[in-house]
């Protein structure tokens, strides 16, 4: 079996990459390890609406709710709404996240692309040091798969990375270690997004709310893995609903466990090969999200693998251009968004408070943690000292950032 | 008396992959949906341990 590319991990980034390197020309192959794509989810399912722009995904029955805006309350529980009147109607969607990846893997496979399932990534085959594509072991049976390109769209966990040489290690200060209910029957109007801060709701993370209608809401907790301890996000979350007055009467109908990379993104070409999402740790270090960067990198690599391929080039110089297009569209975004994560991870409690405080009744002009960011600042003009880096960035990159 | 190493209880395990993520020595792999320790890879650091949100990984003497 040969093919022009090889992509390992069929979640939104494979999926994306897949599509768009086959709608160039690839001849494309997507594995997945697990029997059914989407499944397990492992994810809080909250995404921006700026996905209407790309049009990846057709119809709507992967679309849960739209949001309406998000509240975010400091440890003492003062409140910062960002509504979709003030940000300008744009908010963002709660999705079912099994359906959102099979209509991403849909499109892939209507595009061209190929797809296996129950077939795990073993190793990276090698002629003399150059990587030639995957051994896979597809119901105990281990077999090759040659490819000119290997694309590593396999997690924060990414093994292919790690095989081709690259530093893919998480520190415990870089991971969030999550855990999340998905609760049924709440009898509760909400339909704002919630999140939680404070060192003894979720120290270094957050606990968040997403409502996804009919009285059915993902309730999920990030504990910085550095500061948990055995089993303390799930301790903390099951608190957190015992003390709230309409949750604690839901009824669990899902659980979920997960590990979400806050990490600055790793290196993402080698020769004949990418690492695309989570693999990349293409992450938002203050949300954790990745969805969105996840899809954004996915159209790239998967316009970048149609070039190499017409061009027959798939040496890392001219793979180059993939890591300078994601670092255009999103890199300063996920570096700002990391040093805020460093300065707030650095602030206590009273500190939350207050910013909160000063932000309660403020009009942003946008949906985003860019927004909330710029709020901070114009109200902090001491906190520039810190921040001066980050604007920096925020200028460099404004007119495409989120 | 054996040296401490980390153990997942497969009763518990509900294959996120976080400890597989968070260890520095590739000393973790998925295996039929449950986390498994080579324990003669395990280093000891009892990151795993921290990390797991269920709490399903105790260290064991091997």
């Amino acid at each position: 079996m040969k093919y022009d590319t090889v992509i390992v991990g069929a979640g939104p980034a494979g999926s994306v990459t897949a599509r768009f390197a086959a709608e160039a020309g690839a001849k494309v192959l997507l594995i997945d390890r697990r029997p059914e794509i989407g499944i397990p989810v492992l994810c809080g399912e909250g995404i921006s609406q700026r996905i209407d722009k790309w049009n990846m995904l057709e119809g709507s029955d992967w679309i849960a709710t739209k949001m309406d805006g998000a509240k975010i309350y400091a440890p003492d529980d003062t409140m910062v709404t960002l509504s979709k009147e003030m940000a300008g109607n744009e908010t963002g969607y709660v999705v079912y996240r099994d359906r959102f990846d099979k209509e991403l893997a849909r499109q892939a496979g209507k595009a061209g692309a190929e797809i296996l399932l129950k077939t795990e990534a073993v190793d990276l085959l090698k002629k003399k040091d150059k990587i030639t594509g995957i051994k896979v072991n597809q119901f105990g049976e281990e077999f090759d798969i040659e490819a000119d390109l290997v694309v590593g769209c396999d997690g924060v966990e990414s093994k292919v990375g790690k095989w081709a040489g690259i530093n893919t290690m998480v520190k415990p200060i870089d991971l969030e270690t999550c855990f999340q209910y998905t609760l049924e029957n709440v009898d509760w109007p909400e339909d704002y997004c919630e999140f939680y801060l404070g060192k003894k709701r979720a120290p270094g993370g957050y606990v968040w709310v997403f409502p996804k209608g009919n009285g059915e809401f993902n309730v999920g907790i990030g504990v910085l893995a550095s500061l948990s301890s055995p089993g303390k996000p799930k301790a903390l979350l099951d608190q957190f609903i015992a003390n709230h007055p309409n949750l604690k009467k839901g009824s669990p109908i899902r659980m979920l466990t997960g590990a979400v990379s806050v990490a600055k993104p790793v290196e993402t070409v080698k020769d004949n090969l990418l690492l695309v999402g989570d693999a990349a740790r293409h992450a938002d270090a203050i949300t954790g999200g990745g969805l969105t960067t996840s899809l954004e990198g996915g159209k790239i690599a998967g316009e970048v693998i149609g070039d190499a391929i017409e061009n027959q080039q798939f040496d890392s110089d001219f793979l180059e251009v993939y890591e300078k297009r994601w670092k255009q569209a999103f890199g300063q975004k996920l570096l700002r968004n990391y040093l805020v994560k460093e300065i707030l991870l650095d602030m206590d409690d009273k500190t939350l408070n207050m910013l909160a405080d000063s932000l309660k009744d403020y009009k942003f002009e946008e949906f985003s943690t860019l927004s909330l960011v710029k709020a901070l600042v114009l109200k902090h003009p001491t906190l520039l000292m810190k921040l001066k880096p980050l604007m920096k960035l925020s200028e460099k990159s404004k007119g495409k950032d989120e | 008396m054996g040296k401490l190493r980390a153990f997942v209880d497969v009763h518990d395990c509900l294959s996120c992959g976080g400890c597989v993520s968070i260890c520095p020595v590739d000393a973790i792999i998925m295996n039929n949906k449950v986390a498994v320790v080579l324990p003669e890879k395990c280093i000891s650091c009892e990151q795993c341990v921290n990390t797991c949100p269920v709490g399903a990984i105790s260290m064991e003497e091997k």
